[in-house]
């Protein structure tokens, strides 16, 4: 008897528990790169890298939003380590910098969400992006290509997807294997 | 028999010697002039006065912490944006080349509110959260350093705070593209196509 009663309430404050802390690892639930590539391995060289402005492509999306992609991956891929320099869209020092990359994000998929609709219904108001992300040489050669997401499924404003896709891109590079900027002729072969 | 009607208010000596309707008169007659000065005393400030609101600066303004709340203002020919305590930081109007409104919809009471509103039992916090948001207007605004490089700015501002910052910004001669006055009139916003 005394088992039985005591597994009665273990239950519901396992439940509760599980209520409790399942929120605090939602925001967790950005999904991240669709492809992947091998780990990569910074050489002794390092590239620079010049952000453009996002391409909102055919997809209407708010101004806002480019805006918030735009500054937000500024901010995390600087905070990679991966590359020397990280310039803004049309910044006139660039012309001195030899070994640049240039980063062009074109948005692929928007859906707008609610934040209120996440929070009464939790299954539906998400906010989701989806761009492509391509890392050009100054010639226009494409060495990096990448689908990434960045999500807002429960908690956090809808701008928050754009802070999620930033990391999510500046996670995807850092993990990519960029060739030698020495050795920028054999640039194809990373693709 | 033979009486007269007298109403109550009238004495033998006429309307002279009833202090309490002339002093009802003038009374009113000074609160109107008050009223009519006030009004005209506060229409020119209205127009001489720069834009000043209190804003959130989401992200972007360069020198600026990110959610920080404090005041957007004009001054002279520069954006101001200062948070309570701190040095103001600002940017030149001239640099800034493009100004777009939208609207968002946004819960309330951060953290705390949305730890109380999970903790509700039987679903009360997602009742709660139907009342708990707020409608705000976005200003965002896509400006220029030293270098040419391009920076983005958004703030966050009450409901009807955005308009007024936007027709001095564009009296200052701020360019406008055809889009921004479509983005005003709807929250989706749209923005033109760049194609680099």
């Amino acid at each position: 008897m005394k088992t039985s009663k005591r597994g009665s309430w273990i239950l519901p404050a396992m439940a509760f528990v599980t209520i409790i802390l399942a929120p605090s690892r939602l925001p967790a639930q950005t999904t991240t790169a669709k492809s992947s590539s091998g780990n990569g391995a910074s050489g002794a060289v390092q590239w620079s890298v010049q952000v453009d402005k996002v391409n909102s492509g055919d997809v209407d999306i708010e101004p806002a939003f480019q805006i918030a992609i735009y500054e937000n991956l500024v901010d995390e891929l600087g905070k990679t380590k991966r590359f020397q320099q990280v310039f803004r869209d049309s910044d006139r020092t660039t012309n001195a910098v030899p070994n640049l990359l240039i980063l062009k994000t074109t948005v692929q998929k928007y859906t707008a969400g609610s934040e209120t609709r996440r929070a009464v219904t939790t299954v539906s108001g998400a906010t989701k992006l989806t761009v492509r992300s391509q890392l050009c040489t100054r010639e226009g050669q494409v060495i990096l290509e990448r689908t990434v997401d960045g999500n807002v499924r429960f908690l956090g404003s809808n701008l928050r997807a754009t802070h999620n896709l930033a990391r999510n891109v500046a996670k995807t590079i850092k993990q990519s294997a960029l060739p030698d900027p020495s050795l920028s002729g054999a640039a194809q072969g990373a693709q | 028999m033979n009486r007269r009607v007298v109403p109550a208010e009238h004495t033998p000596h006429g309307y002279i010697l009833m202090p309490h309707r002339i002093w009802a008169y003038l009374i009113l007659l000074i609160g109107c002039a008050v009223g009519a000065l006030a009004q005209n005393a506060g229409e020119p400030t209205n127009v001489t006065t720069p834009f000043s609101a209190h804003v959130t600066h989401l992200m972007g303004f360069e020198g600026a912490p990110n959610n920080a709340g404090g005041t957007l203002s004009i001054e002279g020919d520069a954006l101001q944006f200062q948070k309570s305590g701190k040095p103001a930081v600002e940017v030149s109007i001239a640099s800034v080349q493009h100004v777009f409104l939208g609207e968002q919809s946004k819960q309330v009471g951060g953290l705390p509110m949305t730890l109380s509103k999970t903790a509700t039992p039987f679903g009360g916090g997602r009742v709660v959260s139907l009342f708990a948001h707020k409608k705000y207007d976005t200003l965002t605004l896509e400006y220029v350093d030293a270098n040419g490089g391009v920076h983005g700015a958004i703030f966050q501002l009450n409901k009807g705070q955005e308009v007024p910052l936007r027709n001095e910004l564009v009296a200052k001669g701020v360019s406008v593209s055809p889009s921004e006055d479509a983005a005003t009139k709807q929250s989706t916003a749209e923005v033109p196509n760049e194609n680099k």
